[in-house]
Parts: C-alpha cells; structure tokens; sequence
C-alpha cells in the first residue's frame, strides 16, 4: 500500500505538487494520469525518498521510504528507462543493483528471463532500443520480488507487442496481489489495464475512483440518429423539450431524450430511422473533460 | 524479515559499487593512462638529469620519479570524477539512492572502491618508477638504493598522490553533478594553486606549504625545502585536501533531490 498524505511541492515560485492525498491500494492495478508537467514524477519521487516535500509525507507499507533497510525488496520502482551506463552490459546492470541489495546473483537470471532479455543479457546496454530499455527497467524492479510497485511512463517505446505483453504482466502482478502504480499521460494506454484511477493535474487531485465509476460520473450522454426525415425529427424533438444538433454528415446529435423517446417519437409519426445510437462519453473524453482545465500546454484554438 | 547487519549492508554496497567500477571500460583506459604515463615520464626525466651537466650540488634522485606522477593526475581525478558524474548525467544516480537511500553510505562505498584501486595502483607507479629511475642514474652514480634510510617511505608517500587525486575528484563530482565541471573543479583545486610558487620568496613558500602539489612533493622527497611544513605536517596538508572535498559532498548530497 502507497499512502501520500498532504504532499506539496514547490520549487521556488512554481508549484509542482499542491496538497496532495491519495492511496493505492493492493490487489489491482491503479492508473495515475495527468497531463504533462501535473507532477506525477515528482509525487513518485517523493515516494522514493529522492525529493524532499515541501509538506506532508508519503509512506510505502506504513513506512517513509528512506527508513527501509533493503528498499527493493519492499518497493520496486522504474522511474526512467534511459538511466543507464551506455557501456555496461544489461547483466552488469541488475547484477549491481541486486547487490545493492543483497539479493543473490541468480536472481538476475531470473529477472532477464521474465522480461525477455536473456538473449541480450550480456549486450552493452546503450546499443538497446527505448523498449528494451523499459523491459530492463522493468526487470531491474523486479529484482526483490517486491509486495510494492511503480511505473512511470513505462509504455513510452514499446511496439505493440510489447505494449500487450507489458499490460497482462501489471495484471498479473497486481492478481498476485501486489500494489500496483503505473503512471501515463495517456488514457488510452490506462482504459485497457487500470482498475482504479487517479487524476492529478497542475499538481492537484482531480479524481480517485474506479474507472467504471469514471465513464457512469460522466455528464455526457447523447443519441446520434440519421433519419431522411432529419429537419422534420429535429422541430419535434425540440418541441418536446430535446436539443437536436445537426452534423455535418446529416446526421442528428440528440441530448436531453434518451434512445427510447427519440424512437417512440419518430414512430408516432411514421418518420423512419436508419440509425438509432445511444452514445456515452469514452475514457478519453471524461479525461479530456477532468483534465482540460489543467493542461500547462495546450494546442491553440483561437 | 531481520535485519541484516551493518557490516553486511557495508559489504553489499561494496559489492555493488565494485561491479559497477569493473563493468565500463572508462575505468580501464584512465587507469591504462594513469600507469603507463608516469612509469614512461619518469624514465624521460631521470635520461635528462642523468645527461644534465652538474653545477652545485646533485639533485634529489627521487625527484623524477615525484614529478611523473604529476602526469597522472588528470586521468585519476577524471576517473574519480566520472564515479558520480557518469551516473548523474544519464539519470543513474536515481536509481542508485532508490537502492540504497542513505547516500552517504553510498559516497562512503563508492571512496572506498576508487581508493583501493588507485592505492594499489599509485604504489605500483611509484615503485616501478623508482626502480626504472635508479637503475637509469645509478649508470652515472647519482642513484640511491630502498635501503637508504628515509627512502621506502618517500616512496610510499609519493604513490598516494593517485589516490589522493581520485577522491578529490570523486568528491568534487558529487559536489558539481556534471562531468565537464567537475573535472574543472578538480584540475582548478590541483593546480591553481600552484601559482603560489611564483610569488616572491617568503610567500611562496608560506602558501605554498598548503598547496596539495608542494605538499606531496615535501612528503617524497629526500631532502624536505626548510621553506615548507615538516614532511609529517605536509602529509596532513596532503590528505587533508580529499578530506575536506569529501565531507562538503557528504553534506550536499543529502541536501540535493538528485
């Protein structure tokens, strides 16, 4: 379990995490996304004992991370896939990690086996592609077995194979019944894996909730019909108190009736349909809409 | 779970900073550099004083082996440098406090491995020069043999300038975080001071005294300058300099979010 309590960060004028409080529990893979610069690096690591707040504090399994004696075995983490020695052997690597730790030497035969990097063990890691760098980061976490885990980004540079393989494996640990925090900037990449979702932006919490709840807490549902009768439907579905927005392809955006009325409606009066949709918000939209206050950097639009 | 012993996380941190000095190649060329160079030096400079016409008294025949050593200073303090640098530069070091969160046992594991080496290695330097130098001026009756009293240890004082330049760049690098810096800074704290030894007389010598280069060259000499500390002082002024760089990184590096 990850407890973040009241955690701010500032630096300087900028404030990149402000009061922030959540928990990540075992059992379940949960999503932490925000858009760029929303602070989640920095929240992970202030959980990894390597920023200090500002305020507040964050403990892993009830303990600050600095107070653990053999940190991974308790916490794995993979912050940045690119940080290594261009010149040192992939095996070298987690063999001077494990040591760190003093986590046995066949260990690290392990962990390059579960990630697929055995054949390539013994390569200079600087001639490695961005998603092999993430398999060995991921690897590298993985050496002390540990009940504890965070990702950031690490879907950056994987190929879809890659991207499969990386989603069944959170799953897998988080049945196994391990906390699990993977971190994106994208939803579509948490839709697929993350049970539990927490929405930071400009360093604040924006949403904590399970990510079924997410798309339910959506206000944005509509009905799209086509109709060769569309102008006549509109006026009589806003006489009864809809709004029929017309689309560019002809076809009509209906909100305030649901499928059911609209259908009824059009019955009555012996109008066809050839199309008859009931639409909810996606994932991505209900992110959009969270989220769209709090982009630092957005693409212009006036 | 126990927890395991002090002596036991000590040598896990050893182990692991011992693998991670064996597995880049940097670490070999800098130390192929360290050696080759001064033993080579050494050689030039005992040819020159041996062929040099004599006026006033003989030189120190321990001079040029002290001298040479000077040359490897630059591949060491980088060597040291590059222990913290390296990791910094490529994001490294996060992964490394991730590990182990107490950074200064971390400092603390990382000096030791780098003095060891260059220990040895600067030992060996000193030695093999000492004997390529003697065996050149003893040709022309100049050359002075181990036994001479005062000899082994000037000898054994002059090998520790390498490992001294080591973690005086180690140090400095965890103090900058950037390699072109840090070797700045450490060639700067070598060198720049040795200016002192163009002031006029007194001074020279009462600046001079404190200065890292005349301070390990009063240590392995046979013949101390009067204008200098005593040898034994001398050795404090040259152990002194890592020390000091090391405890001012132990401080910032707990500072500093990496």
């Amino acid at each position: 379990m990850i407890e973040v309590e009241q955690l701010s960060k500032r630096y300087g004028p900028v404030t990149a995490v402000d009061d922030l409080s959540f928990t990540v529990r075992p059992g379940r893979v949960t999503g932490f996304l925000g858009p760029n610069g929303a602070g989640k690096s920095t929240t992970m690591r202030i959980i990894l004992g390597l920023d200090t707040p500002t305020a507040g504090r964050a403990l892993v399994g009830g303990r600050r991370y600095d107070g653990l004696v053999r940190p991974l075995r308790e916490v794995g983490s993979l912050l940045d896939a690119t940080a290594l020695h261009a010149g040192r052997t992939a095996r070298a690597h987690l063999l001077s990690i494990a040591q760190s730790n003093g986590i046995p030497r066949p260990r690290v035969t392990e962990v390059l086996r579960l990630t697929g990097l055995e054949g390539v063990a013994g390569r200079r890691a600087g001639g490695f592609s961005l998603g092999m760098k993430q398999r060995l980061g991921i690897a590298a976490a993985m050496l002390g077995d540990p009940p504890v885990l965070m990702f950031d980004e690490p879907v950056n540079g994987l190929d879809p194979e890659g991207i499969h393989w990386i989603r069944g494996f959170f799953r897998e640990l988080a049945a196994d019944g391990r906390t699990v925090l993977v971190s994106s900037h994208l939803m579509s990449e948490m839709a697929q894996t993350a049970e539990h979702l927490i929405i930071i932006g400009r360093g604040r919490l924006l949403a904590d909730l399970p990510a079924t709840e997410l798309i339910e807490s959506s206000a944005r549902h509509d009905v799209l019909l086509r109709s060769p009768r569309a102008a006549e439907l509109g006026r009589l579905i806003a006489a009864r108190g809809g709004t029929a927005n017309p689309q560019d392809d002809g076809a009509l955006v209906v909100t305030g009736l649901d499928a059911a009325a609209v259908g009824e409606l059009a019955a009555s009066h012996g109008i066809a349909l050839h199309a008859l949709v009931p639409r909810q918000a996606s994932l991505e939209d209900v992110y959009l809409d969270i989220t769209g206050d709090s982009t630092d950097y957005r693409a212009g639009l006036s | 779970m126990t927890v395991p012993s002090l002596a036991t996380r000590a040598r896990d941190l050893l182990a692991s900073e011992w693998t991670k000095f064996r597995s880049v190649r940097s670490t070999y060329w800098a130390l192929l550099v360290a050696v080759v160079t001064p033993v080579a030096v050494s050689t030039v400079v005992a040819f020159a004083f041996a062929t040099t016409p004599k006026s006033g008294p003989s030189p120190d025949p321990l001079l040029p082996g002290v001298i040479s050593l000077e040359y490897a200073v630059i591949a060491v303090s980088t060597l040291g440098v590059l222990m913290f640098t390296g990791e910094y530069s490529t994001g490294l070091i996060r992964v490394t406090f991730t590990a182990a969160p107490r950074r200064r046992a971390v400092l603390a594991a990382k000096a030791t491995v780098l003095a060891a080496v260059t220990l040895v290695a600067g030992e060996v330097v000193a030695f093999a020069s000492f004997g390529l130098v003697q065996a050149i001026l003893a040709g022309h009756h100049e050359g002075v043999s181990l036994s001479h009293p005062g000899v082994p240890g000037a000898v054994l004082c002059a090998g520790l300038l390498l490992c001294v330049c080591a973690l005086l760049g180690l140090a400095l690098g965890a103090v900058t975080r950037h390699t072109a810096g840090g070797i700045a800074a450490t060639i700067a704290v070598i060198a720049v001071p040795a200016i002192a030894g163009l002031l006029p007389s007194p001074w020279s010598g009462r600046i001079g005294r404190f200065t890292l280069l005349e301070a390990a060259q009063q240590v392995s000499t046979l013949h101390p300058s009067a204008s200098l500390f005593a040898p034994a002082w001398s050795l404090l002024v040259v152990l002194a300099w890592p020390a000091a760089a090391l405890a001012a990184a132990a401080v910032l590096i707990t500072r500093r979010d990496p």
